[in-house]
């Protein structure tokens, strides 16, 4: 029986966090002499600098000190993979809105005016802005990924029926609430940097190789980021790494903070894709063969897009076998911000793919779209092995869809909505309902990165500190990791001192990234918190003469025979025993294997499942539209925390719905964003929050060794809300001619989706 | 923001003077949309003269079968005015639909006219409802008034001090409003006045700012029918095309938020 973990704990921060008082990068003390710093971007967009006259900032008051790219000592780039992304304009201008140089000021507003009075002289030219022109001139930053099994093109030829289609799914701006911030602090022994980032360890690696300096001299910090969702995941590193550069060339501290229309402008999005779907399937709606092309808009450089498109493609299936098929991954090139991790990191626009062609075969079929999605489903048997190779050993789905099914009384809905809306006669309003499963795959795709470290200091009077590789950004890995450690330790939580993320403390991390944080961390807490309990075991035995173990608990040490200790007094006389009260603890994820050249392996330790009901309401006069109730069941495996992982269910559903329906990146023709601010883009709020909203965990253990065989969380939900995508297609489609599946595009604005219906109606004539 | 300097006065001749002793001046009432506008350096004027406090500007009134609204006049005012609520209830109710609380509680009618913002919602209430807009000067018809997107009858120096509504025997506006701002995509006042006459007005869509659509207002006024106005539209090429919406969704809203606001009637 467990006494920390399996229980609901509120997040560690809340109290701070409702009372305003949770110091984020930018609300920290000023050192007094610490200098401002701001960007200057480029009014342009693809082209070569042909002068760039900076005399003007130089002369403005309060400036202290102005760098271009000739200044960075060591090496021009916050690319973390690939190093093709250049801090500052390098001879030509890779894409609107690129920093061209840093103003360093004593105030912010001095920084912020020096940095337009500069003068660029340009020359324009060519620009490719979307996936469309890209794909039509082969510019991709490398080359395709292909997934193959059998004849597709056999299998789709012989199969009963067939369709095509194409699908647009949009981008997505992170719109954290606490934007990109940074401050730098020089000392005698190197630089302390500040950040607030997903990535500590990146930063640190970029600031030595920019400033030629050895990694050991950059400690990099982060307690907690208000919101980040993989926008922070390599998007903080230029703002650190400038800061850094300005403290090393001053000597002062540096403080470093995007205003909003910036950080909208210079920061990655999430990747808008095309889809190509053409699907083979017999007169029961069972797949044969399915050929498909996913597209996708990297922008200008690599960033990670290399392992957010094999993650679509992993994906491209979601929850269905494909006997046959044929799936592409374009990575198109253009000369946009360059695209970057954002929540289930292309895993969403894969599966739209699939969940797309699933409810084309279901129309065509003339069956109900859950069955169809039932018969499809992956088993344990003849139909277990994904297109990459990977077979599936997990699947809750053929449990949990049928319970979601029932407990939504999804049937009688569906059959009452399709009632209402044949006999909706001159009412515009118009309802669609869909369920709509996720299996998403948790582990680094980029198997390397699958590790981490923690460490735990019990101080001798008992008090217990830990640290670890994670970074907080609200999800509440803090809490549930100090879980881990109260847990094994015997302890209460707040016996648990949480503290920031720094790479002086626990080295080489990876980013808090792919849903890993409490897997990883989880694990090595509980291996530091496990090497000391043996210490303590060990020592407590000899001392006392015990035979046999000692169990730690509810803050006490005891033995078997009810002789028990507080765990202070034994901490102290170990110290007194001289026995080492601090212990780090490794992790690296087991079993993974996959080998990105054959396009075969296995990328992921096990998967997350969950499926979402959701009903909507279109007014089909004018495409206005909205989620009227929502039914989640989700897998988390025995969850570490409820409360805490229904909080992130809800948040990622309500995100994804967003994602889907109202957030619509706008794009001039050169490539400039036109939506930059809360003003023209449109986040889902509390009012859009579907009035009733019923989320449930499933009853399921992780089949595999996971910490206290929970899973994952971060991401998966988000893909539940492909449910509302599909209900709104499923509106639009009582326009539709028998047989049709609207090519309902993301996100579902009001005005696509009266374009949707204008298309049907005109089928249907 | 550049250099400005600002001077609030507390009465209508002040305010006159006060501008006329300016170099590049500007009225301000609650600023909601001058202070942005400033902000992003579309504008830059050298002196402010704040009207926000002359008592005579603030408040509504009765005259027979008029009703004045003040030109200082905040939307929340108007929203929650027991007056406005009983003689013309669907102006106070486009009233509470303007922007955020945070705007209704600052901006004013009188500035939201002046400056006929193309996306703004009381041009179709002042010009649907055939109000009067005075000023320090002289009244202007509506008709005459708006003349294209932020551009009105008004001379540089000329304030205005009230807007007066003839009290009509029914009105009502449809608005569909963009998601994040909340500005009208498309608005439409319709409006049967004292006389009998029927007037559309329509605001968020034209390409010249607010205007009346007569071909609508001809067809209602042979029946006041929604189905009056089948098979009428507006011509896509006349409107409004930008990042939140074509023409064509533009005019195709005009036609279904005017015919939900003859049902609203």
């Amino acid at each position: 029986m467990t006494h920390v973990v399996h229980r609901p704990h509120p997040h560690d921060s809340g109290p701070l966090h409702v009372t305003g008082t949770a110091p984020y990068v930018d609300d920290l003390p000023t050192p007094a002499n610490a200098l401002h710093a701001c960007f200057g971007l480029a009014p342009v967009g693809h082209a070569t600098i042909d002068t760039l006259d900076l005399s003007a900032v130089w002369a403005a008051p309060g400036v202290v000190d102005v760098v271009t790219a000739a200044d960075i000592p060591g090496e021009n780039n916050a690319g973390p993979v690939i190093h093709d992304e250049p801090l500052l304009a390098d001879g030509t201008i890779l894409f609107p809105g690129q920093a061209l140089f840093c103003v360093f000021a004593e105030t912010r507003l001095a920084a912020r005016k020096a940095a337009r009075l500069f003068t660029l002289e340009s020359t324009e030219l060519p620009a490719l802005t979307t996936v469309d022109e890209a794909v039509e001139a082969h510019s991709f930053l490398h080359g395709p990924l292909v997934f193959e099994r059998g004849d597709v093109s056999k299998a789709i030829e012989d199969a009963d029926y067939s369709s095509s289609s194409r699908l647009y799914i949009g981008g997505q701006e992170h719109f954290y609430l606490e934007g990109q911030g940074s401050l730098a602090l020089p000392s005698a022994d190197g630089l302390h940097i500040i950040s607030s980032t997903q990535h500590p360890s990146e930063i640190q690696d970029l600031v030595a190789e920019a400033l030629n300096i050895s990694a050991a001299e950059v400690t990099v910090e982060v307690r907690r980021m208000g919101g980040a969702f993989g926008g922070k995941e390599t998007q903080a590193a230029p703002l650190s790494i400038i800061a850094a550069l300005g403290a090393n060339r001053t000597g002062r501290a540096v403080r470093f903070r995007l205003d909003r229309d910036d950080d909208f402008v210079l920061t990655g999005k999430r990747h808008d894709f095309r889809a190509d779907i053409r699907v083979g399937f017999d007169a029961s709606g069972l797949i044969k063969g399915v050929d498909g092309i996913l597209a996708s808009r990297c922008g200008y450089g690599h960033d990670l897009s290399r392992a957010i498109n094999d993650r679509a493609m992993f994906h491209a299936d979601n929850a269905y076998f494909y006997p046959a098929l044929e799936l592409t991954s374009l990575r198109a090139k253009t000369h946009t911000v360059s695209n970057t991790a954002f929540r289930g990191f292309g895993g969403p626009q894969g599966m739209m793919l699939a969940e797309r062609l699933v409810d084309k075969v279901a129309a065509a079929v003339h069956r109900d779209p859950l069955d169809v999605r039932l018969a499809n489903l992956y088993n344990e048997t003849d139909r277990s092995v994904t297109p990459y190779g990977m077979t599936i050993e997990d699947n809750v789905l053929p449990q949990l869809m049928p319970q979601l099914a029932e407990t939504s009384d999804y049937r009688a809905r569906r059959a009452a909505i399709i009632d209402a809306n044949a006999s909706a006669g001159r009412s515009p309003v118009r309802r669609g309902i869909a369920l709509t499963p996720v299996r998403f795959g948790i582990s680094f795709t980029t198997s390397f990165l699958n590790q981490a470290g923690a460490l735990i200091n019990i101080y001798k009077d008992g008090s217990i500190l830990l640290n670890h590789g994670g970074t907080e950004m609200g999800q509440g890995l803090f809490v549930k990791v100090a879980q881990v450690a109260a847990e094994v330790l015997g302890v209460g939580l707040d016996d648990v001192k949480i503290s920031s993320t720094r790479t002086d403390k626990v080295p080489n991390t990876s980013a808090t990234a792919a849903s890993s944080g409490s897997d990883l961390n989880g694990w090595a807490a509980k291996l530091a918190a496990l090497e000391l309990r043996n210490r303590l075991t060990a020592f407590w035995c000899a001392e006392q003469g015990i035979d046999g173990g000692l169990t730690f608990a509810q803050g006490r040490v005891s033995t078997e025979d009810g002789q028990s200790w507080p765990f202070a007094e034994v901490v102290r006389a170990a110290y007194m025993g001289r026995v080492s009260l601090s212990a780090t603890g490794y992790y690296r994820t087991p079993k993974i294997d996959w080998d990105a050249k054959t396009g075969q392996g296995r990328p992921f330790l096990y998967f997350a499942y969950g499926a979402a009901v959701s009903e909507v309401e279109i007014d089909t006069l004018t495409g206005a539209n909205r989620v009227i109730r929502a039914d989640i069941l989700h897998d988390v495996g025995r969850s570490l925390n409820p409360d805490i992982d229904h909080g992130q269910i809800e948040g990622g559903f309500v995100q994804g719905m967003g994602w889907l329906t109202m957030e619509e990146l706008v794009y001039s023709a050169r490539g400039d964003v036109l939506t930059h601010a809360p003003s023209t883009y449109k986040i889902p709020c509390a009012s859009d929050r579907p009035d009733v909203l019923n989320i449930d965990l499933f009853d399921n253990a992780n089949a595999e060794d996971t910490i206290f065989k929970s899973k994952a969380v971060g991401e998966p939900p988000l893909m539940l809300a492909i449910s509302v995508h599909s209900a709104l297609a499923h509106a639009v489609s009582s326009f539709s001619p028998r047989g049709r599946w609207p090519d309902l595009d993301a996100p579902a604005t009001a005005e696509e989706i009266l374009r949707t219906i204008a298309t049907e109606r005109t089928q249907a004539l | 923001m550049y250099d400005v300097s600002y001077a609030r006065v507390n009465a209508v001749p002040a305010a006159v003077d006060a501008f006329s002793k300016g170099d590049d001046p500007k009225y301000i009432a609650g600023g909601q949309t001058l202070i942005p506008t400033m902000k992003a350096r579309l504008a830059a004027p050298s002196e402010l003269v704040d009207v926000s406090r002359i008592e005579d500007l603030i408040g509504i009134c009765e005259d027979g079968d008029v009703v004045i609204v003040g030109a200082s006049t905040t939307h929340a005012a108007v929203n929650a005015d027991a007056l406005m609520n009983q003689r013309i209830p669907s102006v106070s109710a486009l009233a509470g639909q303007i922007g955020d609380p945070m705007v209704r509680h600052r901006g004013t009618m009188g500035g939201s006219v002046a400056n006929n913002d193309p996306s703004a919602d009381y041009p179709a209430a002042v010009l649907a409802l055939g109000a009067t807009v005075r000023t320090d000067r002289r009244d202007i018809l509506a008709d005459d008034f708006f003349v294209d997107m932020f551009e009105t009858a008004l001379e540089e120096d000329e304030l205005v001090t009230a807007i007066a509504f003839p009290v009509p025997k029914r009105a009502a506006y449809a608005k569909f409003p963009n998601p994040a701002s909340r500005y009208a995509m498309v608005g439409v006042m319709v409006a049967e006045l004292a006389d009998g006459a029927i007037r559309v007005a329509v605001t968020g869509a034209g390409s010249s700012g607010v205007f009346r659509w007569t071909a609508a207002e001809k067809a209602l006024a042979g029946s006041m029918d929604a189905q009056a106005l089948d098979g009428l539209s507006v011509d896509a090429d006349d409107m409004l095309e930008d990042l939140h919406g074509s023409g064509e969704y533009r005019a195709h809203l005009i036609s279904v938020m005017t015919r939900r606001a003859v049902l609203a009637l």
